[in-house]
């Protein structure tokens, strides 16, 4: 919206970019490590490059992003950065083969130039930040567009810590690693999976936290009565803010029915050149196995409800119009939502949505474009709402009802199940008593010698590793699930041999050493936050 | 209840598969406790341990006799609004758990309640002996609170219409989870397809893709494609079809086509670096297909 009109109503989009830690100096090629080079890709780059047009063409825009420590972690990894960058330009490589080998197949000859263009297109930004996109996100704060916010350190699941200090540690280790990569302290936080118990606030107010996100539930079942439903945010007792999930928004976007991504016109995910093409030709654009997987590179669209090998090929003018439309779409469903609720909230109403960041670009290929023209539309065709970040409207609205939160999560059903089931819950005995542990280890070794502190913070590195809401959510996905119990596994039984070494004084160096060097997130972290109070 | 039974599973499938699970951890940490977590608003998960000095601490408590005629019991207190000192909850029920067993999930019915929970010994004759008391845990509340906050006052019809604008009606009724969500897609496409076709692939959150879909029985599937390569003066301009092509550093390529049925016509041409060489060389190829 341009000029200087008070608007009627407020939207706030908070993407929350999250992938767990995954690096393996150890081998020379890692399956698993793909999902972060995949989110460059698909997501992280295209975003960035879509903000970033916004500024040059005086877009205005707000939007809040969550991106983890992990992710952070990861995206600042000289080692997985100079992979992520030989495989963009093994892709490359391939798209421009891939032109001219489609020149007499002019079905698929255009798709395969989008993604050259798109590929091209992320190496571009790539080299402009010299492979730490994190920098590109950070000027874009900077310059008040984007809110970053962080998450808990590891992405654990707090509502199942039974200790307290391993909830501080969470979120404390949280706050100092953004500042390492930030500059600032972080005004919000997205608590892992959106779970809440009432309590974790005030550990948030410690850290100078401002506000979080919650399920719509959290809030219309807080106590007492929430009297602007989800569409203002509440102060918990401790006077940390919360903001609640609009449901209308969440189903234009993820319904079955009327999602927008699963429309016949956008790209098919399932069916991929990886499988399609000559097998000695796609050989080497393969990992070291040689098995057929996905490589990003996709020709058909989704057609309807058909098989795989039935799917047509994508037509990229048309998703792009159908983009179009459904960005317009959302805009004017925003516009008579802010109308109607600002008649009967006597209040200016705020409606926040929150997806997955990965969402858009990864699983729902044009999910950047729609960003795209969603944010333009809304800057120059409307005048109803205009987009804000959470401490923005904080400062315009610091009057909000005070209420005690319900505990609740985004996952399925609303609350811990998927998190804590048949498939999973054998974890816990473990990170419970791996958390006890670390707070003993840390008030034992208030000063310890040189080796004995790396050993003490590699042992509290190992622990936050172990507790990635991740591996328990795969468990239940059925889907890696070996990947995510060997993780589990791995990092808890390092945990207790550095247990065991600090306990007998007989630190080996060269264990804690190679230790450092494979799970090497957190550089500057200080295991002496552990040290608080036992529960 | 001693050490060496920690760990087990409730079913037959699990247990085989925790026995993976668990390699290298612990089978218990020789503690005598009891944790218990929230899953939901009706139901807690509790895992426990017994560690083998507190068993035969409470053998010698009550006798030999009395422990190995005994049975194995959860004791769940409601404890809302108490400060609880082992005899004063509101009321409690029991869950009989066999001696192996160091997990339950446990169905409260009953909203908006705070729960503790006993791991202890019945014995024959009635009495209740507890081995470890769970930490204090209240499960998530459900429902719209009956409390309204007099500044923040709304009538009743309005906060109705309220909460049914801001989707009450769909909580815990739909994800929006994005794994399930594509997973849910995929098995849309594997159920249109012939089940033969896809050998287990299964999906998640990076499901493996499958082999394109074929028919059941016997079958065949075949295409071309066309190879161009050559070479030429490292530092000339090469174009085929009148796009240039990047050479590598020893003036060679490689262009791959697909060939449909007809005639084609690949034209390449090569200029030399100041433009005043060019040299050219045309293939007409020819497919068909009966």
């Amino acid at each position: 919206m341009k000029g200087d009109m008070e608007p009627r109503g407020y939207w706030c989009l908070q993407l929350h970019a999250h992938l767990p830690y995954v690096r393996h100096p150890e081998y020379p090629d890692f399956l698993e490590e793909d999902w972060l080079y995949e989110a460059i890709t698909e997501t992280y780059l295209p975003l960035l490059s879509i903000f970033e047009k916004f500024v040059e063409d005086g877009v205005d825009f707000r939007i809040t992003m969550s991106i983890t420590p992990p992710l952070a972690g990861m995206l600042s990894d000289n080692l997985l950065q100079s992979r992520y960058y030989n495989k963009l330009n093994k892709l490359i490589e391939l798209c421009e083969k891939e032109i001219w080998r489609t020149i007499n197949l002019p079905q698929f000859n255009e798709t395969a130039r989008l993604y050259e263009r798109q590929l091209k297109d992320c190496r571009r930004i790539w080299e402009k930040y010299h492979g730490n996109i994190l920098t590109g996100f950070r000027n874009l704060q900077d310059a008040g567009k984007l809110e970053i916010i962080t998450c808990c350190a590891t992405h654990g699941f707090l509502p199942l810590e039974t200790y307290r200090s391993a909830v501080r540690a969470q979120v404390r280790i949280a706050c100092q690693d953004y500042e390492r990569h930030f500059g600032r302290r972080p005004r919000g936080i997205w608590l892992a999976e959106c779970a809440y118990v009432p309590g974790i606030d005030e550990e948030l107010k410690k850290e100078g936290i401002r506000y979080f996100f919650l399920e719509a539930h959290g809030i219309l079942y807080g106590t007492p009565r929430p009297r602007y439903g989800v569409f203002a945010p509440v102060y918990c007792p401790s006077g940390v803010a919360a903001f609640g999930r609009d449901m209308e928004t969440a189903h234009q976007v993820w319904s079955a029915e009327m999602g927008y991504p699963g429309d016949a016109d956008y790209r098919e995910f399932y069916r991929d050149l990886g499988y399609d093409l000559d097998y000695d030709y796609v050989r080497p654009y393969l990992h070291d196995d040689g098995v057929r997987r996905n490589i990003g590179l996709k020709y058909h669209r989704i057609t309807g409800k058909v098989p795989l090998s039935d799917k047509q090929p994508y037509n990229p003018g048309w998703a792009m119009n159908k983009a179009a439309m459904h960005a317009g779409n959302f805009m004017f469903n925003r516009e008579r939502q802010v109308e109607h609720l600002s008649g009967m909230l006597g209040r200016t109403p705020l409606v926040t949505s929150m997806y997955d960041a990965e969402l858009f670009g990864h699983w729902w290929f044009e999910g950047p474009n729609f960003i795209d023209f969603l944010f333009r539309k809304i800057f120059y065709d409307q005048k109803t709402f205009t987009t804000i970040t959470p401490s923005e409207y904080l400062e315009k609205f610091p009057k909000n009802q005070v209420i005690t939160p319900a505990a609740s999560s985004w996952g399925d059903k609303g609350y811990y199940e998927v998190w804590l089931n048949g498939a999973n819950d054998w974890v816990y005995r473990h990170l419970h008593k791996a958390s006890e542990r670390m707070a003993e280890l840390a008030r034992e070794n208030p000063s310890p010698d040189g080796v004995r502190r790396r050993a003490l913070n590699q042992a509290a590195r190992e622990l936050l590793l172990a507790q990635s809401s991740d591996w328990a959510f795969i468990m239940t996905t059925r889907t890696m699930v070996e990947y995510a119990e060997k993780r589990t596994r791995d990092h808890l039984l390092n945990f207790n041999n550095l247990f065991e070494q600090i306990k007998r004084s007989q630190v080996d160096e060269r264990y804690v050493h190679e230790l450092e060097n494979k799970n090497n997130i957190f550089p500057l972290i200080d295991y002496t936050v552990f040290a608080a109070e036992a529960r | 209840m001693t050490e060496n039974l920690s760990s087990r599973f409730k079913t037959e499938s699990s247990a085989s598969a925790a026995v993976g699970r668990i390699t290298g951890l612990p089978r218990g940490y020789g503690d005598t406790k009891i944790i218990i977590l929230p899953r939901d608003p009706l139901w807690m998960y509790a895992y426990w341990e017994v560690a083998s000095q507190a068993y035969a601490e409470l053998k010698k408590k009550i006798g030999e006799d009395k422990l190995s005629g005994g049975k194995w019991m959860l004791r769940v207190y409601d404890i809302t609004g108490v400060a609880f000192d082992g005899t004063n909850s509101n009321r409690f029920f029991d869950i009989a758990i066999g001696s192996d067993i160091d997990n339950w999930y446990i169905n409260v019915g009953e909203l908006n309640r705070v729960w503790c929970v006993d791991v202890g010994v019945i014995t024959p004759d009635g009495q209740f002996v507890s081995v470890a008391r769970s930490n204090v845990l209240g499960l998530p509340r459900q429902g719209v609170s009956p409390i309204t906050d007099e500044q923040w006052a709304i009538l009743q019809q309005e906060f109705d219409r309220l909460l049914r604008l801001s989707g009450v009606d769909k909580i815990g009724r739909s994800s929006f989870d994005l794994t399930k969500l594509m997973r849910e897609r995929w098995e849309e496409i594997v159920s249109l397809s012939l089940p033969s076709s896809f050998g287990g692939a299964s999906s998640g959150a990076r499901p493996v893709a499958p082999e394109e879909a074929r028919a059941k029985g016997f079958w065949l599937k075949a295409d071309t494609e066309l190879i161009v390569y050559g070479a030429t003066e490292p530092d000339a301009r090469l174009t085929v079809q009148n796009q240039p092509v990047t050479l590598r550093p020893d003036g060679s390529f490689t262009l791959r086509f697909y060939l449909p049925d007809g005639q084609q016509e690949y034209l390449i041409e090569a200029v030399s670096k100041d433009g005043d060489m060019k040299r050219q060389i045309t293939f007409v190829v020819g497919r068909e297909t009966k």
